[in-house]
């Protein structure tokens, strides 16, 4: 267990930029997720981390020790790979064995922690197979074991699911977890998938282009989060016009809504035209989660109304996009029964919930 | 590649796809696609097979040459002309010259090689088309040049060394190095030797446990291959032997045959057929180890 920094660590490949200018501190026994699109930087981090690629500045930290000069060898950190790389020589046991032997670990101690591995696994019955003669799963957890078994100081996993299907994955990333919280290994995980990140990690580091946009814990990041970007990358957003009154407080679709996020990068001397009314000459946005939105049914009056154009029922909620007159689409989630009344073709109000948090943006 | 280890002696029967449009032209156009192929096998099998059988009638049928006919094909068979030419004492003593080259140039080649092949895939990728050239110089450059030239050095600067025996292995070395190399390289990347070394080294692997422990085992096809080929290269080379006049093998089935027809003929054959049986044994034994020769590059 051990504390994890990164200070100003840039790399590039010839003219690519991969990490610019990137920070990130992870705390003993904490499980992060790397998350971003592809080619943020997310494996060029971890491999960074690992030491098979030197960084072109900065500095790594473990526990306040640099490490960024050592050898991935003396590091003592855990890797998974996204292809297992298991070795195709040995068997299951061999391969977890394969560390401890490495450091001479006497034979009753190397086999008596295989054996626990392998228990905590569920490895017991393919112990003596070779990679070729198991599954996709059963290799992945040969590798994570083998990853552990040498107590290292921090685990390193690079999309170490993405080569599995959609059931195995979701089993393996709570084993992952589990494990993790059991052995309290301080760990970094790799995932473009959201769902996965969202689901594992006690923190999520979100990046885009080789920065670092945003890291807090999941829940955090899904009802707070610092950027549009942000708020794009976990989860479905609506991007509708917000006004600002003279007060400061901002309305969106009507209603007052509690603006976070990148409300700091709005101008504040702004022209002030009337109570309540719009503050401002300058177009602003608010990012709006679909369940923070409202729908009723109207009556169609006069003039231009909302529209329900399309409802697809999701279990515990039903999605609804409307076309606004002056909005454009709108994605809101409607809740169990609420949804009953409504229908294709029907015209309808669409407001914000009192007092959801918002994304205000220029 | 991977085609190698897959029977391809049945040609595999597709089933036609359903194609309501037309249902009677497709297995009619399949059983001619099939006629053609089969036609194609047997000319092939008939080109290799009869002047095999050829030489097999001529060698171990104790009948003169110009009686050689339909009538004559099953009278007087016997082995007693490779009786005979295995009892040549001279035989043994070229057998095991050329053994004895075999394993050196084997030993030179990867001795060579393998470092090479192995940085120029973990550490230095760009490395790797400029090998793959110069690994075919050998090839573009005939063994008369090469003789000569490197004779003409030899002989001015270590007089001694290109009378013995031991001069060719050298030239050998060079001239497997083409196969070699691709079998390494190929054998390499299908192991997926950059991050196998990666995950090594990050469980605290040392650079020599990560050659001994993990590329070298897991490299064994290729490397058994890139052996094969060096050794049936050196076993069956008879341009350089001949030229800085050494008795190898080759030189002495050539000159034995010129002296006795029949029976080197015999030799022949038996050389041929067990090197066929050798290579057969290497594929067998690396198939049972789950490797096929698709890991080895050919
Ligand atoms: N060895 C390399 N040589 C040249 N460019 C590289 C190398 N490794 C990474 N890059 C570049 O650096 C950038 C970041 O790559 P990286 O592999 O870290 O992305 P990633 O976030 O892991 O993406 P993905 O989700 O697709 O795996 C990319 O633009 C990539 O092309
Ligand atoms: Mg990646």
């Amino acid at each position: 267990m051990a504390t994890i920094e990164m200070i100003g660590v840039r790399k590039t490949f010839g003219t690519t930029v991969a990490l610019a200018d990137l920070h990130l501190q992870v705390e003993s026994g904490e499980m992060v997720c790397l998350l971003g699109p592809s080619g943020c930087g997310k494996t060029t981090a971890l491999r960074l981390l690992a030491g098979f690629e030197q960084p072109d500045a900065g500095q790594i930290l473990v526990d306040g020790e640099d490490v960024t000069h050592v050898s991935p060898r003396h590091r003592g950190f855990g890797m998974v790979f996204q292809d297992y790389s298991l070795f195709p020589n040995l068997t299951g046991r061999q391969n977890i064995a394969f560390g401890l032997k490495v450091r001479r670990k006497g034979a009753l101690e190397t086999a008596e922690t295989v054996d626990r591995l392998l228990a905590v696994t569920r490895l017991e019955k393919h112990a003596d197979k070779y990679p070729h003669q198991m599954s996709g799963g059963q290799r992945q957890r040969v590798a994570l074991a083998r990853a552990i078994a040498t107590e290292p100081r921090l685990l390193l996993l690079d999309e170490p699911l993405s080569a599995l299907d959609a059931q195995v994955r979701e089993h393996l990333r709570d084993e992952i977890r589990r494990l993790q919280q059991e052995v309290g290994v301080t760990t970094v995980f790799v995932t473009h998938d959201q769902h996965e990140a969202m689901a594992v990690a006690d923190r999520v580091a979100v990046m885009r282009d080789g920065v670092l946009e945003q890291i807090d814990p999941p829940r955090v990041l899904y009802s707070r989060p610092a950027s549009q970007f942000v708020a794009g990358f976990v989860g479905t957003v609506n991007r509708l016009s917000a006004e600002r009154a003279v007060d400061g407080a901002w309305f969106v679709l009507g209603a007052r809504v509690e603006a976070v996020g990148d409300t700091v990068a709005v101008p504040d001397a702004v022209p002030v035209v009337g109570e309540g009314a719009t503050a401002d000459s300058v177009p602003k946005h608010a990012v709006v989660r679909p369940e923070q939105l409202h729908v009723n049914r109207a009556e169609s009056g006069a003039g231009p109304v909302a529209r329900l154009v399309a409802l697809s029922f999701l279990g515990a909620f039903t999605r609804a996009v409307i076309e606004h007159p002056t909005e454009g689409l709108v994605t809101a989630d409607v809740l169990g029964e609420a949804a009953d009344g409504l229908a294709v073709g029907d015209a309808v109000a669409v407001s914000v919930r009192p007092g959801a948090g918002a994304v205000v943006l220029q | 590649m991977s085609a190698v280890t897959r029977r391809t002696d049945v040609p595999r029967v597709q089933v036609p796809s359903a194609s309501p449009a037309r249902p009677a032209r497709g297995p009619a156009r399949h059983r001619g696609l099939r006629v053609v192929r089969w036609s194609f096998l047997t000319v092939l099998g008939l080109y290799f097979l009869v002047p095999q059988l050829a030489m097999a009638r001529f060698a171990f049928q104790n009948v003169p040459v110009v009686l050689l006919n339909a009538s004559t094909l099953f009278s007087k068979w016997s082995v007693s002309s490779l009786v005979d030419a295995l009892s040549q004492a001279a035989l043994w003593d070229a057998a095991k010259t050329s053994a004895m080259l075999a394993v050196l140039s084997v030993v030179l080649d990867l001795a060579l090689l393998l470092p090479l092949a192995i940085i120029a895939e973990i550490r230095a990728p760009r490395l790797r088309p400029v090998l793959s050239a110069l690994t075919l110089l050998p090839w573009v450059i005939p063994p008369i040049a090469l003789v000569v030239g490197v004779a003409a050095t030899f002989r001015s600067v270590a007089p001694g060394f290109l009378t013995s025996t031991l001069s060719l292995v050298p030239f050998y070395a060079i001239w497997a190095m083409p196969f070699t190399y691709r079998a390494l390289d190929s054998g390499l990347r299908a192991i997926n030797a950059r991050t196998l070394v990666e995950a090594a080294r990050s469980l605290g692997a040392s650079e020599l446990t990560v050659l001994f422990r993990v590329i070298v085992p897991n490299l064994s096809a290729s490397i058994v291959a890139a052996s094969g080929l060096t050794a049936a290269l050196v076993l069956g080379e008879f341009a350089f032997a001949s030229l800085l006049l050494k008795n190898t093998l080759p030189t002495y089935l050539v000159n034995y045959q010129r002296d006795s027809p029949q029976a080197g003929m015999a030799l022949a054959l038996a050389v041929m057929v067990l090197t066929a049986l050798a290579l057969g044994a290497v594929v067998h034994m690396l198939r049972r180890r789950g490797l096929g020769m698709s890991t080895t590059g050919f």
